[in-house]
């Protein structure tokens, strides 16, 4: 039985529909990333998990109990928010025994069980004191301290990191990492940041428009995206798109021409036909450079721009099949202005048709 | 010395020159400022030392023409027979109860009707909220007779109870105004952090909205209490015994069979006013901060 389920879900505000008729399992002590661009529905998602905001039509259940119309203290839930919401005229301890506080639990209760969440979190030098005084980092942990309090049975981030500069951010997914490897607890963490959702998630549910367009998990999502939204926004550089037509399919593999005429073989599945017009997407670091000259290039093209990140080289050349960003490992003797020849590596290509899907 | 470094002192010293001039220009028209400031704060502190100093003379010698800045014969004679010849005592005890009800019941009022505008959701909201501002329109003095008919039909007339009551409307409206905005202000994510913790509306109110609003509280507890004690009109018609006079109503009774005695009505003057000054100058941050919030929202 998946811990947290949503069944055909719609959000509507008015005439705006946020979320549309959208199921969803997620499996218990799993770390599930909700991954999209601004105004995909993630946040809304969940708020409706979490009870902030109401379902219009369909029903969410954890734990098997149908909490569609339940209040969010009632839900066995806990979230952290992106702004953090720690109370500013409350002490870091007051922040954490908070929901016990408000349950009535004896001071003592209270006392134990902020200490308790402070060794784990390492807050106990600053329990005295208030949100203004501490670093980002530290209000960080103080929420995330204010929802263990609670012993959930899930976990909700909303965008948690997006506050932070980009050191503290990384320092902080490790820790929200070793956090979920140490309560087991499940996890549903909303993020535009694809960085986060590859590293910190079991599983990568990718929403655009509030639907889903894909679930699985970080590689699967990478090696195998479902369709040209989820090759597109998973991935940095990102891939590269190319307008291709099918020359011909044989089985489950079907010989493409490139712009510049040359050809290439790309497993297709049943939906490919020959003189289809598609898209041909492919990674930055599946492409090669090879000399202009190499009868295998795929392309040929004139490098406009180099940046050395220093453990890999981006190029960016304009070819026939318009500007490819190539990634190559290492510090790669290329110069701007220089003819190469790019070759695809054709057991990494995927193909996509009209509606976006891959073939 | 080269001609270089000649022309370099030359230039040094011309600058050096022009920023003493600016300075001096600025010193005189700061002086001038000041000085303006200084007129302008004598004539408008002028009354109210004139009265104090009235209050230490006999009353011979302030009927006498001329004008005296200084007393030629300190007396307290004053001050004695508003102490021990009237019910100054009484008065201040009504002024108490009385500002101090509506300061009570006010806030307390306001904070409810303020948060419930501002976070719940209920038929006729809208409609609530633009009848407190609606009311703005209408000026407090008009209502005097609609009052005083209602307070009789009560019976309420030249009872605390009937004192108190009008008072309620202009600083309730206003209050509700200030904690709904302030109310509003509170970040969403405050809110539903407490609701996923479990906390009713009270305790959203009383836990989290109310102490984050704290100042707002204290000032409008102070602006409220001064603008009660320093009524004189709704109490002046509510009532008509002394014993249920307050201090403002209570000094139009300070005379005797002689007529006005100058000296003495200013005392019972001076003396009013005290509580409300020294409330005013110990949180005067607090009553310029309600002055500037009542201000934002009458203009």
């Amino acid at each position: 039985m998946p811990h947290v389920e949503l069944r055909r879900v719609t959000k509507r505000y008015g005439s705006v529909t946020a979320v549309s008729d959208l199921s969803l399992s997620v499996e218990k002590g799993s770390f599930t990333a909700l991954l999209g661009p601004s105004g995909c529905g993630k946040s809304t998602l969940l708020r409706m998990i979490a009870g902030l905001e109401e379902i219009t039509v369909g029903d969410c259940f954890i734990n098997g109990v149908d909490v569609t119309d339940a209040p969010p203290a009632k839900r066995r839930i806990a979230m952290v928010f992106q702004s953090y919401a720690l109370y500013p005229h409350m002490t870091v301890r007051q922040n954490i025994a908070f929901s016990l506080s408000v349950a009535g639990a004896p001071r003592k209760t209270q006392s134990e069980r902020a200490l308790e969440v402070a060794r784990i979190l390492q807050l106990e030098p600053f329990l005295d004191r208030r949100p203004a005084e501490l670093s980002g980092g530290q209000r960080q942990r103080v929420a995330i301290g204010r929802a263990l309090v609670r012993k959930p049975e899930v976990f909700l981030f909303d965008e948690p990191l997006s506050n932070l500069d980009a050191k503290l951010r990384v320092q902080m997914r490790l820790e929200l990492a070793k956090l979920h490897a140490d309560l087991g607890t499940t996890m549903i963490y909303v993020t535009h940041d694809q960085t986060e959702a590859m590293t910190l998630a079991d599983m990568i549910v990718v929403l655009d428009k509030g639907r889903i367009s894909q679930v699985g998990s970080p590689l699967e999502l990478y090696n195998a995206p479902a369709n040209k939204f989820v090759a597109s926004f998973i991935g940095s550089p990102s891939m590269n798109f190319i307008d291709v037509r099918i020359a011909s399919v044989n089985g489950q593999t079907a010989s493409v021409v490139l712009p510049g005429g040359r050809e290439t073989m790309v497993r297709v599945g049943a939906e490919g036909a020959p003189g289809d017009s598609t898209e041909l997407g492919v990674r930055p670091e599946h492409l090669t450079v090879v000399d202009p000259q190499d009868p295998t290039a795929s392309f040929n093209g004139a490098v406009t721009i180099v940046e050395r990140l220093g453990n890999s080289t981006l190029l960016y050349v304009d070819t026939p099949a318009g500007q490819l960003i190539v990634e190559g490992k290492g510090n790669l003797d290329v110069k701007s202005g220089e003819p190469v020849g790019l070759k695809v590596m054709e057991s990494q290509v995927h193909l996509f048709g009209p509606t976006g899907s891959v073939l | 010395m080269t001609a270089a470094a000649e022309a370099g002192q030359e230039v040094a010293a011309a600058l050096a020159t022009r920023r003493l001039a600016r300075l001096r220009h600025l010193d005189l028209f700061g002086l001038v400022i000041t000085l303006t400031t200084l007129v302008f704060a004598v004539v408008w502190a002028f009354p109210l030392y004139w009265g104090l100093v009235t209050t230490f003379k006999p009353e011979y010698e302030v009927v006498r023409p001329g004008v005296q800045l200084w007393p030629e014969h300190f007396t307290l004679e004053a001050y004695v027979h508003v102490l021990m010849r009237t019910k100054i005592g009484i008065w201040y005890l009504n002024s108490l109860i009385t500002s101090g009800a509506v300061t009570a019941i006010v806030v307390t009022m306001a904070v409810g009707a303020g948060y419930a505008i501002s976070q719940l959701k209920f038929p006729g909201r809208r409609l609530f909220w633009w009848t407190i501002l609606a009311s703005f329109m209408i000026p407090i003095p008009s209502l005097t007779v609609p009052h005083f008919i209602l307070m009789s039909q009560f019976h309420w007339i030249n009872t605390l109870p009937g004192v108190i009551a009008p008072q309620l409307i202009a600083p309730g409206a206003l209050s509700v105004i200030i904690y709904k905005q302030f109310f509003d202000s509170v970040p969403k994510d405050f809110r539903e952090a407490a609701v996923i913790d479990g906390a009713s509306e009270f305790q959203l109110l009383f836990r989290i909205y109310l102490p984050m609003n704290w100042g707002i509280t204290t000032a409008l507890v102070i602006i409220t209490f001064i603008g009660a004690w320093n009524l004189f009109l709704w109490p002046f018609v509510a009532v008509n015994t002394e014993d249920k006079m307050n201090i403002t109503v209570g000094i139009t009774q300070v005379h005797d069979a002689f007529g006005v005695s100058y000296a003495r009505d200013l005392a019972v003057a001076m003396l009013a006013a005290l509580p409300v000054a020294i409330v005013y100058l110990a949180f005067q941050r607090r009553v310029t901060q309600a002055i500037m919030l009542s201000a934002g929202i009458k203009g």
